[in-house]
């Protein structure tokens, strides 16, 4: 896996804010395939770090590198599929069907001139179905629930046929019974389609036995290789700032 | 009722119109998703900067008009995107400050008159032949470049970073967004007035945005409001000799309020 170019390469990336260190000195590379969660307290600079990512914040210093491009230089942003943190809190009454939502996904492939093609519909379509959002394609995405609206964005990104997915805090407005269901769909996008999976997450109980790498976020940056092996209290309490203790839980097989 | 159509300045007047009613509603459209909905009354006070150098340069108020909301619009999206400002506020201040230098422009050049007047309220007695040109001919333009970018607009009006990272170029479509409205405005003047355009664009999407319906339906409501309103307005205007933008913007109020009824929760 290491030998192959990473779709993310970042070198020594800083960010100051106001006076105020965000993240410094982090380096990190994520290559095809991966399945990582990043974690860390709330203002830790875990959306900082994605937002540079994808561009969408300059670093102070340090750089950041796709398919090993520079921003400037990268063109093919298809392979990107971003589901920014606050997707599932649309305004409900913006004029939009499933559909109209999922078909946006498209937007950036398809010439000016040109309706949609018979590819862009199959790719739509997929996307829906492989999101189980197919028999919702014509209802208002606003009176969807939280969980429904989160696949709807997730199906948005898929359409553009990505080759990674980046999603922050994902369950930010989705129940307990839809997040388990969200983790395991995650997962099968992961291992079936082979889409690089990276996502901002505080549910790391629910998560840690499926995960392959783990970053956690804190200004610096921790990079975890074998998340089964929990972090240590010593880490979790310099992650997070505060005196951390492991809490032991026998399970039962039935 | 139709002896209105016998005239050739209401039958210019309603060609003007129902252009204007089209762009008005489609751009609108975007303009309200964007939350950018005064947008309009600013660039409306741009082109009445325009159409007062115009007045006193003694020619054709609607060029002027067209090139100050255009450098206007141009204007407000660098400020938003260089310094960082709130929207609404460097609206406000291009707002106030662009009627102040119109006000002083027209004093000092004495020509506070009816024509004048006429581009505050609109006027359907005042459209020539030559703004017939120019209407058609920015109209068309305007409307061949917000149909090919539509679902880049509408993509952007939903989530703008989202769009930016799907690798939409969401800075230069937003100027184009910001230019095409700006000529749109400045075309409208003459028949609805800078007063009003402002409401000619926003109030029928509001009005559509009231059936909860997908986007291309919407479009299509806001669409179908707009020309009635500028339709039975014009009439109005014509029967009882009122200003014609107050006349149409009456009648959109109207439908909106029946729109709100109706789908009342």
């Amino acid at each position: 896996m290491k030998f192959s170019v990473p779709i993310f390469d970042v070198k020594n990336l800083s960010f100051v804010l106001k006076e105020q260190t965000i993240l410094s000195n982090i380096s990190l590379e994520i290559f095809p395939s991966e399945y990582i969660a990043i974690i860390g307290p709330n203002g830790g600079g875990k959306t900082t770090l994605i937002r540079m990512l994808l561009g969408l914040e300059k670093p102070t210093s340090g750089e950041v590198r796709i398919y090993g491009k520079k921003f400037s230089h990268f063109k093919d942003w298809h392979k990107i599929g971003y589901v920014p943190q606050r997707a599932s809190l649309i305004d409900s009454s913006f004029p939009a069907t499933v559909l109209d939502i999922v078909k946006m996904g498209r937007t950036s492939q398809r010439s000016i001139f040109k309706p949609l093609s018979k590819l862009d519909r199959e790719l739509v379509d997929d996307a829906m179905a492989k999101m189980d959002i197919s028999d919702l394609k014509n209802k208002m995405v606003g009176t969807l629930s939280g969980g429904q609206r989160q696949r709807v964005m997730i199906a948005r990104a898929l359409a553009s046929k990505p080759e990674i997915l980046i999603l922050d805090e994902p369950n930010t407005g989705v129940d307990v019974g839809s997040q388990k269901r969200f983790y395991a769909l995650l997962r099968e996008l992961n291992q079936k389609e082979g889409i690089t999976i990276v996502f901002i997450t505080h549910d790391i109980g629910v998560i840690a036995d499926d995960i392959a790498r783990l970053f956690t976020i804190n200004q610096k940056a921790i990079i975890c290789n074998n998340p089964k092996q929990a972090l240590s209290c010593e880490e979790m309490s310099e992650l997070y700032g505060i005196e951390a203790h492991l809490l032991h839980v026998h399970k039962h097989e039935h | 009722m139709f002896e209105m159509f016998e005239y050739d300045f209401m039958q210019r007047a309603l060609f003007a119109g129902v252009i204007i009613a089209i762009l008005a509603s489609i751009s609108g459209t975007f303009v309200v998703l964007r939350r950018y909905s005064l947008i309009g009354e600013t660039l409306a006070h741009s082109a009445l900067l325009g159409v007062a150098v115009g007045l006193v340069a003694e020619y054709n108020p609607l060029w002027s008009a067209v090139v100050f909301a255009l450098l206007s619009a141009w204007l407000i999206e660098y400020l938003r995107s260089a310094f960082a400002l709130y929207s609404d506020a460097v609206l406000a201040i291009l707002l106030s400050g662009s009627l102040a230098v119109a006000i002083i422009i027209v004093s000092l050049g004495g020509a506070f008159n009816n024509s004048l007047f006429s581009y505050l309220f609109g006027s359907i007695l005042s459209v020539s032949s030559e703004d017939i040109v120019v209407i058609a001919l920015f109209g068309t333009l305007s409307l061949g470049v917000l149909l090919l970018f539509s679902k880049e607009f509408y993509f952007i009006a939903y989530d703008e970073e989202v769009a930016k990272t799907s690798g939409i170029k969401v800075n230069i479509l937003n100027f184009v967004l910001v230019s095409v409205v700006a000529i749109i405005i400045a075309l409208s003047i003459r028949v609805v007035g800078s007063l009003l355009i402002g409401a000619l664009m926003i109030i029928p999407t509001i009005a559509a945005l009231q059936f909860r319906v997908g986007f291309l339906k919407t479009v299509f409501i806001s669409l179908t409001f707009s020309l009635f309103s500028v339709l039975a307005g014009m009439a109005l205007s014509f029967h009882f000799s009122l200003p014609s933008g107050a006349t149409i913007v009456l009648c959109i109020i109207g439908i909106f309020i029946l729109s709100l009824v109706a789908n009342r929760r």
